[in-house]
């Protein structure tokens, strides 16, 4: 049975300015997905990560910029580097690390956001229901 | 500063485990300032606790709270009271705050989430160095400005062992440190050299009185003008 997953993005404003593009063929595909725009990826921190996966989130995905590409110089290094510390508090946890996923994605470039997409979705698929959120029922995929 | 680390989770989830409400207390002082007890990582805990006990099957419910400084009674007012509602306090001060809780709470057990480490400074963003041993009689005066009781792996008061190799101290061949250790004497050398000043080391330094360090039981300071 397929089941309606909750995946949460929290996507920097300049690698993503337009997160309908990265929403919606993901709503297509059966999942509940809820965006929220950063003004950096680096604007993220460890406690929020890992509370919206102890809360509403089967898959969290952090999206930045290529670091080079950064507005704020080091923000996508220092997005990579909580994502680690924050997987590395998953493993400890008994949650799988691939639950929270991260990309630094070139502005504007629509075929590396069209394989995001792919990405996440398979990922969410493959995962399934986050079994360490607060609620684990899920809804059924609308058809 | 003091410094500590947090514990591994599953030493936490187990001393805490038998309980169904809990305060994660942190503070925001020390602990803060090395990323392992500020309010931060307060929620960071607690969402991490929250999904290890629910993939254990149990729901535990957490309270979050943070003070200034968890040592000093006066602050402790919010957390004493947040922990009304709460079977047990998981503190994430360093030990000083861990007993002051303990003692505001004789009703409620208190468990460390932190071992408490050393006295240090923030040598850079992400490493915190050991500085001070609280000897009790500082002698940083002759000897630059670097603490040889802390800084020297044998705690040496008057140079070099002999181990030091290309300035780095000899522990750095006993493990892999990064960075390495340097030999403080050395550093103490230099500096002292830079400043004109290496006439400081021709007397000698006695042994030391450890009496006022860690060697004769629990220390304290009394000062009766501060008192109220």
């Amino acid at each position: 049975m397929n089941q309606k997953l909750n995946v949460v993005l929290m996507a920097c404003r300049q690698a993503v300015p337009d997160p309908l593009r990265l929403s919606n063929p993901l709503g297509q595909a059966g999942l509940n997905v809820r965006v929220i725009h950063e003004p950096c990826s680096s604007k993220v921190e460890v406690f929020q990560m890992l509370r919206t996966l102890a809360s509403d989130a089967d898959l969290l995905w952090i999206v930045g910029c290529p670091e080079p590409a950064c507005q704020l110089v080091e923000g996508s290094f220092r997005m990579a580097k909580r994502v680690g510390h924050a997987r590395d508090y998953l493993k400890e946890i008994g949650l799988e690390p691939e639950r929270l996923g991260m990309t630094q994605l070139p502005a504007g470039n629509q075929e590396a956001l069209a394989a995001l997409a792919k990405e996440i979705l398979e990922r969410a698929r493959r995962l399934g229901p986050n079994p360490a959120r607060v609620s684990t029922k899920v809804e059924k995929e609308q058809p | 500063m003091i410094v500590g680390t947090r514990k591994p989770l599953a030493e936490i989830q187990d001393m805490v485990k038998k309980y169904d409400r809990l305060l994660l207390a942190g503070c925001d002082t020390c602990v803060a300032e090395c990323a392992s007890g500020g309010r931060r990582e307060v929620a960071e805990l607690a969402a991490a606790l929250q999904m290890a006990f629910r993939l254990a099957g149990k729901e535990m419910a957490i309270r979050e709270a943070s003070v200034d400084r968890q040592c000093v009674h006066e602050f402790l007012l919010e957390v004493v009271e947040a922990a009304q509602e709460a079977d047990a306090v998981l503190s994430l001060a360093c030990g000083a705050g861990v007993q002051a809780l303990a003692d505001r709470l004789p009703d409620t057990p208190v468990f460390p989430a932190l071992n408490t480490l050393f006295i240090g400074e923030t040598a850079e963003r992400g490493l915190w160095l050991e500085n001070c041993r609280g000897c009790g009689n500082c002698m940083l005066g002759i000897t630059g400005g670097i603490c040889p009781v802390s800084r020297c792996a044998k705690s040496l008061l008057n140079g070099p062992c002999g181990g030091a190799r290309n300035g780095l101290c000899e522990i750095n061949l006993a493990k892999e440190l990064v960075p390495e250790v340097p030999c403080a004497w050395l550093q103490i050398y230099d500096r002292l050299s830079a400043l004109g000043e290496l006439d400081r080391l021709v007397e000698l330094t006695p042994p030391k009185d450890w009496s006022c360090g860690d060697a004769s039981g629990p220390r304290r300071v009394v000062r009766s003008d501060q008192q109220g």
